[in-house]
């Protein structure tokens, strides 16, 4: 099987070190801006706890009938930790075996990972925008709360934001130098070494 | 393999931009607010020049009520109403301590919400000013010509007197309805009972339209709602008053729950005119009631006395049909609002989306055809499409309160999207947004309750100030904001401190009232039992362990200013008299050991200080107003003996014996 | 060196009027023709206000006098004693023999344009260092109280 090139070997093992802060930092951000709320509020995913305005966002959310949003709600955050530690590993992984197979396989289960994280987050936010009180007090008829997957949304006299968080951009950037690594490997030095040969 | 590492470098750094750039610059920065460049010289009164409008704020849980001068939202006084204050001595005064009388005894404190300027042919004429208190139910009545708290009344059977003090278009009646239903005729109950125990009133005061004297006019026993706020007809709809409410629900815990249930609440519209009619004529039931009545009587130096009404003319709605209709309102309506043309009324329901307008006109097509969906109580209930002239659509979110202006547009403040909409009342349709800062109560357009508004201005009160003045502890000052209307959008110009929490607000042209001041009493005129009209009257004398002090001040000395013979054990009434005649020259009087406050007292007014020494010593008291240069000047000092002590009781200034 | 100083002191004087010179034109320009004659009725020692002439009457009104009696009990007495002796303002004997009547009137009902205008009035404000309060007393009471000084001087 093909050897890896050195400058994408590198970058596999970047792309997993890369993630390391991610285990320090906040993943994921939610922000809601309103007229009242100038300086916004937040909310901060870790990889295995919630900070920021929780308490905050729980008690207006009340009102039209969402549910609190609390650790418990997330058996995710028991075990991100060690798909991080995965991840991180398995750069090291493909690092030392040096083939072109364990890219892909390193660079399927990295899109795998953060395809079911984003799936997973959708179907949260889904339900936490969807599933409400029957008896809530405010309740806007064809109405439903669900938080943006990424980027902006307009909820009520609320803009919701949705972006990753620091340790998110580190996962992000590893995830880049991987997948950048598999097209340098088939378009830049597969030609090369075709034209060498 | 250098070339290549620096390729990997590259990368990483890459994989950071492409990333960076994708989030970059999209969130917003929050806090903006945007002024033009002229705002301040719209708000801008010089030095020695009046405002245009006065500005009467309700105190909320002060008790009071702020006056301030616009466009400048300078605070020109605060007017004790159903607090005491000590700073002029209202609520400890011999003179003012009955106007806090109610049935429960003396009550210092309450919490004002909606002042209403008195109108005639639905238009303000600036004669008096109502407000309600919503703890201890009760109104008052503020003389427009001196600014002081004239009168109160205290409400019958009434839980919570939210949905007060609105008048009717000719000051007939100021009313009343409960926000919380009780058992009728203070008696318990179990609370779990209230759907068959409890019962909603609303309560018409009658008021003299000479005098503005209060007294209990006429109540009608309502389904056990929530009645939440009111506004006269006008015009057209002369005769009828139209009253919000919500819990339909009946319920009587977790409200916030519920009694949000119901995709529509009520609106309440009374014939009055009617009921006024059927009660004249002998009708209702006579219900023994115990309620205050506190005035200041003028015959009697304005001395307040407290008196009680006992009695009140009931009516249950099946008595007489006809005389209420329920009209269906979306989710919890709040502000109850009509046009200045009278054929309009709209509410604000809190939960809702859409501001709904009615017609007058509709309506009693829908009740002369009977186009009802139901009753309650015996009380009809209107079909709401049959009522509806429209709806003002994807306004906002949490619609409370709506003033008008002179030009056919309504103000509608929304709670949770913390704006003021502005909309056409003939067509419904959105003209203007303007946020505000932040979470908007009422609002308050001059005149805009009535058939004529000045317009000009509208006020916004909120409920929340945040980041907009320097901080303050944990505690941060409440505000109001004005903007202009002039042009078709709305302008944000000023931002001002308010005392206590604003509710509702009302301005009047200065025009109307300034020149109608109360400058000075005049003493020769002086009706006070306590009086001491020239210090020739000066006296000190014995009623057992009771002293009278009749006293005079007058820049810059008080006559007697030494007294002596007083005992420990004594209960000693310092009546002063100011004797000045000219505006703008009160005293002040304070004795030290007072456990009351100190006296400020108007030329030509006499007012009256209890003090209880509890020890013997010499006591000194002085002027607390800067009188003039000689103010420092302007002190005295009371010996008191230990008790049983043979001190002769003696008096005299200059040692010129009296 | 006396004329240097008469010179600075002209000077001086000259800096004094300046002010007051361009005061008395503008005063000069407004249509008012009431200053000449407030001038001529201070020079006169009949000070300013709405009295202008008062015609003493022989023998003292009794009726008169009482009233005025009543209102300088209730608005006067804190202040001015019946005999020479200053209290906070001066007392009342032998007043109507060193001022004009219509000075008194003035003084008793436009208090705060005699303090202002009126070289008399100054001089008493100077000498009790308390502004005599703005009673409110109208014309016809200010009259009465007339009577009762005149009565009070011996009449």
């Amino acid at each position: 099987m093909k050897k890896l090139n050195k400058v994408t070997r590198w970058m596999a093992l970047a792309g997993g070190l890369i993630m390391i802060p991610s285990l320090l930092l906040p993943i994921w951000r939610i922000d809601l801006f309103a007229p009242q709320y100038p300086e916004g509020l937040y909310m901060l995913i870790w990889k295995d706890h919630l900070s920021g305005d929780v308490q905050v966002i729980n008690g207006l959310n009340h009102y039209i009938g969402m549910k609190h949003i609390s650790e418990d709600m997330f058996p995710e955050l028991n075990y991100i930790t060690y798909v991080l530690y995965g991840m991180i590993g398995i750069g090291i992984i493909t690092f030392s075996i040096r083939r072109v197979w364990m890219l892909w396989t390193h660079a399927v289960l990295l899109i795998s990972a953060a395809g079911l994280a984003l799936y997973d987050f959708y179907k949260w936010g889904y339900d936490y925008g969807h599933n409400l009180d029957p008896n809530a007090a405010i309740q806007v008829p064809g109405m439903s709360y669900q938080p943006p997957l990424l980027g902006h949304k307009k909820l009520l006299n609320f803009d919701a934001w949705s972006t990753p968080g620091q340790g998110g951009w580190f996962i992000l950037a590893g995830a880049v130098l991987v997948i950048g690594a598999l097209l340098l490997e088939y378009f830049y030095f597969k030609k090369r070494s075709n034209t060498l040969a | 393999m250098k070339l290549n590492m620096k390729g990997l470098f590259l990368a990483i750094i890459m994989a950071f931009v492409v990333i960076a750039m994708f989030f970059s610059g999209c969130k917003p920065k929050g806090g903006i607010s945007s002024l033009t460049s002229d705002a301040a010289s719209k708000v801008y009164v010089p030095p020695g020049s009046y405002d245009e409008f006065y500005l009467f704020t309700s105190g909320g849980f002060s008790g009071q009520l702020g006056v301030y001068g616009l466009p400048s939202g300078r605070l020109l006084r605060e007017i004790p109403i159903f607090s005491f204050d000590s700073e002029e001595g209202y609520g400890f005064s011999e003179e003012t301590k009955a106007m806090l009388e109610t049935s429960f005894g003396f009550i210092p404190w309450d919490d004002s919400h909606h002042p209403e300027l008195s109108q005639t042919n639905g238009e303000v004429d600036g004669r008096w000013l109502f407000i309600n208190a919503n703890n201890t139910p009760r109104i008052a009545r503020v003389d427009l010509t001196t600014f002081t708290t004239e009168e109160i009344i205290e409400l019958p059977n009434t839980g919570g007197n939210h949905a007060s003090a609105f008048i009717t278009d000719n000051n007939e009646y100021v009313v009343s309805a409960s926000r919380f239903s009780i058992p009728i005729g203070q008696r318990e109950a179990a609370i779990d009972s209230y759907k068959e125990e409890f019962d909603g009133v609303a309560t018409f005061i009658s008021v003299d339209p000479k005098s503005g004297t209060m007294s209990p006019g006429f109540q009608l026993i309502l389904p056990p709602f929530d009645y939440d706020l009111a506004h006269t007809g006008k015009g057209p709809s002369s005769g009828w008053m139209f009253f919000t409410c919500y819990n339909s629900e009946e319920a009587n815990t977790l409200l916030e729950v519920n009694a949000s249930q119901r995709d529509k609440d009520f609106i309440m519209a009374i014939n009055w005119k009617k009921v006024e009619e059927y009660v004249k004529s002998g009708n209702g039931t006579k219900m023994p009631i115990n309620v205050a009545h506190n005035y200041r009587d003028h015959n009697k130096g304005g001395m307040a006395v407290s008196e009680r009404y006992t009695e009140i003319t009931t009516i249950k709605p099946e008595e007489i049909p006809g005389l209420i209709y329920y009209i269906p309102c979306p989710k919890s309506p709040h502000g109850c609002d009509v046009d200045p043309t009278g054929q309009y009324f709209c509410a604000g329901g809190k939960l809702a989306a859409v501001v709904p307008v009615y017609s007058f006109e509709k309506m009693q097509q829908a009740i002369a055809s009977k186009s009802f969906e139901g009753d309650v109580e015996g009380i009809p209930v209107l079909k709401y499409d049959a009522v509806l002239q429209g709806e003002v659509k994807d306004a906002g979110l949490g619609p409370l309160h709506t003033e008008f202006d002179n030009e056919g547009n309504a103000y509608t403040s929304f709670f949770v999207s913390s704006e003021i909409v502005k909309w056409k009342v003939a067509t419904q349709e959105v003209i203007d947004k303007a946020p505000t800062y932040y979470s908007i109560g009422h609002l308050c357009v001059p005149g805009g309750d009535s058939r004529k508004p000045w317009g000009k201005y509208v006020i916004a009160l909120n409920k929340i100030t945040k980041d907009r003045y320097l901080p303050t502890g944990p505690a941060l000052t409440q505000s109001a904001q004005l903007y202009s209307i002039e042009g078709e959008k709305m302008e944000l110009l000023l931002d001002f401190p308010t005392i206590g929490e604003p509710h509702y607000a009302q301005a009047l042209p200065a025009e109307l009232i300034k020149d109608k001041q109360v400058k000075i009493f005049k003493i020769e005129e002086s009706t006070h039992p306590y009086v001491a009209k020239g210090e020739k009257e000066a006296t000190v004398y014995r009623e057992g362990n009771i002293v009278h002090v009749k006293m005079t001040s007058i820049r810059s000395h008080f006559n007697p200013d030494n007294i002596e013979g007083i005992r420990v054990g004594d209960v000693v009434y310092f009546h002063v008299t100011n004797l000045e005649q000219d505006w703008d020259v009160p005293h002040g009087f304070a004795i030290q050991g007072a456990e009351n406050a100190e006296l400020l007292i108007m030329p030509g007014e006499t007012l009256t200080l209890k003090w209880v020494p509890k020890r013997s010593g010499v006591f000194p008291m002085y002027c607390t107003d800067f009188c003039s240069a000689l103010h420092q000047e302007m002190q005295g000092y009371v010996r008191v003996s230990p008790a049983g002590s043979n001190v002769p009781l003696k008096f005299h200034t200059n040692n010129k014996g009296l | 060196m006396k004329s240097v100083l008469s010179i600075l002191l002209t000077g001086c004087l000259l800096a004094a009027c300046g002010p007051k010179a361009t005061d008395n034109k503008t005063l000069a320009e407004k249509p008012n023709s009431m200053f000449s004659d407030d001038d001529r009725s201070i020079a006169e020692g009949k000070g300013i206000g709405e009295v202008k002439e008062v015609t003493l009457n022989n023998p003292l009104d009794a009726s008169r006098v009482q009233r005025g009696l009543d209102i300088y009990d209730m608005k006067c007495s804190a202040c001015h004693q019946l005999d020479t002796v200053r209290l906070v303002g001066p007392g009342w004997q032998g007043l109507t023999q060193t001022r004009k009547p219509e000075w008194i009137m003035n003084m008793i009902t436009n208090v705060d344009v005699m303090l202002e205008k009126d070289p008399e009035a100054q001089k008493l404000l100077q000498l009790c260092l308390t502004r005599m309060p703005n009673q409110n007393v109208s014309i016809g009471d200010a009259r009465d109280i007339l009577e009762f000084m005149r009565q009070n001087d011996g009449e």
